[in-house]
């Protein structure tokens, strides 16, 4: 039978069902908590009209889902080779896909899906934050028929024969490994920040588990006692050191767990990178699709000769909830200088050359300093003022101060762009100095902003949107950066290079 | 092989974005959002005085709620004039470009061969006047794409077609390229 999508058609009928029953779940998610509490709560002469609503509601699902159906339709125009699908109950929207940006076309099946025998069909486009098209019934050939139509059209598939390679190919010997100690120096000088929210999240933990305790009156006494004679006999510094080790403690377990045996395996055309102790986790990565390459050192790390680095790829089916696909960013902790260089020279093409760099106005000082010294100070101050147990601790504010100042102070000595023919690297960062490695063609599209009172002075702001994330470049000389938009626009449009 | 020149480049000799003499939304779109501000002023003032007219407690405030929901219209109205004054579109031979902000102004463009997909929007009341949103999607993910409201209908679709005529031809080339 020969599947002929070139009209504008409905999926199945079947569709109404699924489209009503989704509705009717995400509803009962919404408002279940409301819909049980009303049923325990209402009088039992009420009952009647509760059910009554319900039912309701779910026959307004079948309409809604009803006029869904009537006014989805998809075709695939051969001419123009696009996807085109019409939506839209009250509004008339119209989405079209050419064929060449489908990334990816997933066929499954719901439980409902399965009782009443259709698939499910959804086509992702690159990162776009739109409505991926899902198409919610549709049987089985029809599916892969529509599958292979939309596909084919298509390159090769790069990941397929990759993976098939790797299949044949004989073990090599890895080009990067990290070694036990590498990774021991790792996990004691990094990381200290997502070290700290876990232990505070423990304590709280512990906290709210106390809380529980005095709810349920149980030894609530003795439990206490215990409780506070700790706290008595724990002195300040003894705590201060046990957070220290426990958290160097949790940053080694935790390094190793994830980075155990490190390797990076060159292939063709292509990295392989297997890490893991108990979970091995095998990544292959094609260097054109790297989007960012990132690499950060901190003092002590930098001492130690190490670097931690991590590509970025291009986040595909980014959810419209907003949450990102994780496993996108691949971390190589503990590289050394060279082997830094050879990765980034594998993954670039070259090694990157600095180049202009380009460097902040100074009034990128003043928002951080206002909101994050200026305005606390001053309303720690006034409640010190009105509070006398807060008066004694006045001098806390002249150390938070100095500390704060010169902590943005550095950030604003690190905020650097530097621009050169393929490459810009931007660097950041207050205790962790990262750099981040973009070529221009990777560039998706570029914003400049600037606040009026800043036109007279020429200070402006930008911004670098890639499939991997945002590169931002604030406080920088206005004219300088329209220049470097242009230039940009010039090398992404004028050639035809892909970004992937 | 084509003949391989690597000239140096001019820079501030390149096309400026930042001259490019946009287009702004159409007259009409400003009555689409002044039709749904007061849609919106509606709700809220129909359930504010609901709320008055039940809540004994509240009815004192009375004054005070009609304060604050007048300060809100002229607030919303001032900034959605503004954001409306703002706003502007231009489509380059290589790409396209809006303008948009309530105080910062902000410039974003996209390259035509960087677009993933387009979108034609048109709501209920849009449909009245004959106007569209256009949405220009790329793989930037949320905060990379271009969304130009209040275009004539007509001229939203031919440049819809033109976009996706670029792109063919951008393809096309690729492949050559490849091959």
């Amino acid at each position: 039978m020969a599947y002929d999508f070139s009209k504008p058609q409905r999926q199945s009928a079947f569709g109404i069902i699924i489209m009503a029953a989704h509705t009717v779940v995400k509803l009962g998610k919404a408002f279940g908590v409301l819909i049980i509490l009303a049923f325990v709560k209402t009088p039992s002469n009420y009952l009647a009209y509760m059910v009554l609503g319900i039912g309701l509601i779910i026959l307004l699902s079948f309409v809604f889902a009803y006029l869904w159906y009537i006014n989805f339709t998809f075709f695939l125009d051969q001419t123009k080779q696009e996807f085109v699908v019409n939506k839209g109950i009250f509004n008339r929207d119209q989405v079209t896909i050419p064929f060449n940006k489908i990334q990816q076309v997933n066929i499954n099946q719901s439980i409902l899906q399965k009782i009443i025998g259709v698939y499910g069909l959804k086509i992702d486009t690159a990162g776009s934050n739109g409505e991926e098209v899902s198409i919610k019934a549709i049987d089985e050939a029809s599916a892969y028929n529509l599958k292979e139509h939309l596909l084919n059209k298509k390159a090769f598939n790069v990941d397929d024969t990759l993976v098939e390679q790797i299949h044949n190919q004989i073990k090599q010997t890895p080009f990067l490994r990290i070694s036990s100690l590498t990774l021991l120096k790792v996990g004691l000088t990094s990381n200290y920040g997502r070290s700290l929210l876990s232990i505070v999240a423990f304590l709280y933990g512990i906290y709210e588990l106390r809380h529980l305790v005095d709810s349920f009156k149980i030894d609530k006494g003795e439990i206490q006692s215990t409780l506070s004679s700790m706290v008595s006999i724990a002195t300040f510094i003894i705590l201060i050191a046990a957070i220290l080790i426990l958290l160097l403690v949790i940053n080694l377990v935790r390094t190793f767990y994830k980075y155990f045996e490190l390797e990076i395996t060159k292939h063709e055309h292509s990295l392989l990178i297997s890490f893991g102790l108990i979970a091995k986790k095998t990544t292959l990565v094609s260097p054109n699709k790297v989007q960012i390459s990132k690499y950060s050192q901190n003092y002590f790390q930098k001492k130690l000769n190490i670097l931690n680095m991590s590509l970025k790829q291009a986040h595909f089916g980014e959810s419209k909830k907003g949450h990102e696909m994780q496993g996108n960013t691949i971390d190589i902790p503990g590289c050394n200088l060279k082997e830094k260089n050879e990765l980034l020279k594998m993954i670039l093409g070259q090694q990157p050359l600095n180049g202009k760099t380009f460097v902040p106005n100074w009034r990128f000082l003043n928002l951080p300093i206002f909101f994050k010294i200026v305005f606390p100070v001053a309303v720690f101050l006034i409640v010190g003022f009105n509070v006398p147990e807060v008066k004694s601790f006045f001098g806390l504010a002249i150390p938070y101060s100095v500390i704060g100042i010169l902590m943005i102070y550095i950030s604003y000595r690190k905020h650097r762009i530097a621009v050169s023919q393929y490459f810009i690297i931007k660097s950041s960062g207050i205790w962790d100095i990262s750099k981040e490695i973009v070529s221009p063609n990777k560039i998706q599209a570029i914003t400049t902003f600037q606040y009026p009172w800043h036109k007279s002075i020429d200070v402006g702001h930008l911004c670098l949107h890639t499939a991997a994330g945002k590169i931002h470049f604030k406080y920088g000389n206005y004219t300088e950066i329209k220049l470097l938009v242009n230039y940009w626009l010039y090398q992404v449009e004028s050639g035809n290079e892909d970004w992937m | 092989m084509q003949l391989f020149t690597n000239d140096t480049i001019d820079i501030p000799a390149l096309p400026k974005y930042e001259v490019v003499e946009l287009y702004k939304p159409h007259s009409n779109y400003w009555k689409i959002i002044v039709i749904n501000l007061l849609i919106f002023l509606g709700i809220i003032g129909i359930g504010a005085i609901v709320l008055t007219l039940t809540l004994v407690e509240y009815r004192a405030e009375a004054k005070f709620i009609i304060g604050i929901y007048s300060a809100l219209t002229l607030i919303l109205f001032l900034f959605f004039r503004l954001s409306f004054k703002n706003r502007g579109y231009a489509f380059r031979a290589h790409d396209v470009m809006c303008k948009s902000g309530i105080i910062v102004e902000s410039t974003t463009i996209v390259p035509l061969n960087r677009i993933q997909h387009i979108e034609l929007n048109q709501g209920v009341f849009s449909r009245m006047y004959q106007l569209g949103t256009l949405q220009i999607f790329t793989a930037g993910g949320q905060t990379g794409h271009i969304r130009i409201s209040g275009i004539p209908i007509d001229e939203a679709k031919s440049l819809r077609d033109m976009i996706l005529k670029k792109l063919d031809l951008t393809e096309n080339q690729i492949t050559k390229n490849a091959e």
